[in-house]
């Protein structure tokens, strides 16, 4: 299931092999910060997705304005000599870093509550063949 | 019970909505990534625009495509030398295609495609090895330092020049990107041999001209030059690019 995306991914660069070369110079430079912008929107669907808060509108309008916004922020920095490049890299990877840190908390607190949860039924289970077994034990000896 | 039998390989309860939206997005992710990739096509093209400490950083994974550059080289260069060999075999045949011959022959040595031999003078020019000091820049060659010699031996009356190995013909550039000097696109590092062939000491005497080009240099430091005639130098063919897009000759007119 989580294999999906990843897959999606792959088959997309298979895609743009196919379908176009890299680019070259400067609109290579304003693609890998759109590449960075639509990797955060995906790290943030897959948190809010986790979290069980996702929006479908939200989260496609986002990408795809994300990305926009990084493509236009770094040529305009260019235009006009400022260093959005480098501003939009670090705000963009401190995101990164932020949606991936929570998805893996997400996921280690549901493996341990899936654990936890297990252990408690063993327990239950344990508990509740032993009482069998006592009872028969009981019934044994009164008769 | 047949529910829970047949487990269906997409999950569709509202705990994975998020699944496919975020896999039609990672497909168009997958598309931008490949553009964006740094490839031998756009690392030129790219690695220009990145600030030098960037440049420093990503250039040691370069190293190999100048090893390709270098074999490529090599390979015009055999398959020139084949093709002047093919153009003089050739006008073994008649005496017009021989004059023919000739004249190419002629053409291709000014164009600077073929090897060429002789004396000359071998200017070395190179970053001073005192302390670093106020002007640092001023310590470090720079492209219009052999852009001014290679100008001025050509004044002097040089007849074929190459920079490091590489020949100096009508479209070459001298120029740098960061701290890396490039001859014909190719980066070259210091110390920078200027071969020239030619008249040595004609050649000599324009470079020590009195607030001559070498001036400068040497009055930072007078080890950052050094000039020596050579009795015999062997200059290789060019081995760049020679195809136009844009340039067409035109019928001449009567």
């Amino acid at each position: 299931m989580y294999l999906i995306p990843v897959i999606a991914l792959l088959i997309g660069v298979a895609i743009g092999t196919l379908w176009a070369g890299p680019l070259t110079g400067v609109y290579g430079q304003y693609m890998a910060m759109a590449c960075l912008a639509g990797l955060d929107t995906i790290c943030g669907g897959v948190r809010s997705g986790l979290e069980g808060k996702f929006h479908q509108d939200i989260f496609i309008t986002g990408f795809f304005s994300n990305i926009i916004i990084a493509f236009g922020l770094a040529w305009l920095g260019d235009k006009i000599f400022a260093d959005l490049f480098l501003v939009g890299a670090l705000v963009l990877g401190w995101r990164i870093f932020n949606n991936l840190s929570l998805i893996r908390r997400y996921l280690l607190t549901r493996a341990k509550d899936a654990m936890e949860r297990r252990r408690l039924k063993g327990l239950a289970a344990q508990a509740e063949s032993a009482q069998t077994v006592g009872g028969l034990g009981q019934a044994d000896t009164t008769a | 019970m047949s529910r829970l039998a047949i487990k269906p390989l997409i999950n569709r309860s509202p705990e994975h909505i998020w699944v496919w939206p975020v896999s039609a997005m990672c497909l168009v992710l997958g598309v931008m990534l490949r553009l964006a990739w740094v490839t031998d096509q756009s690392r030129t093209s790219r690695f220009a625009l990145l600030a030098p400490q960037i440049q420093a950083r990503v250039g040691s994974g370069s190293l190999d495509l100048q090893e390709e550059a270098k074999n490529l080289e090599a390979e015009v260069q055999h398959v020139r030398a084949e093709n002047t060999k093919m153009e003089a075999s050739l006008s073994t045949q008649t005496g017009s295609t021989k004059v023919l011959n000739e004249q190419l022959q002629e053409a291709k040595v000014f164009a600077g495609l073929t090897e060429v031999e002789g004396p000359g003078l071998l200017v070395t020019l190179r970053d001073s090895a005192k302390a670093p000091q106020a002007f640092v820049q001023e310590q470090i060659i720079h492209d219009g330092d052999v852009l001014r010699v290679v100008n001025e031996l050509w004044n002097a009356g040089a007849e074929a020049i190459a920079v490091n190995g590489h020949r100096v013909v009508t479209d070459t550039s001298v120029r740098c990107v960061g701290s890396t000097i490039l001859v014909n696109n190719t980066p070259v590092a210091s110390p920078v041999e200027i071969r020239a062939l030619g008249d040595a000491s004609t050649m000599q005497g324009a470079l020590n001209l009195p607030a001559g080009v070498l001036a400068e240099i040497r009055s930072i430091d007078p080890s950052m030059v050094q000039l020596s005639p050579v009795k015999a130098m062997r200059l290789p063919a060019f081995s760049g690019n020679t195809g136009h897009h844009l340039l067409k000759v035109p019928a001449p007119s009567k």
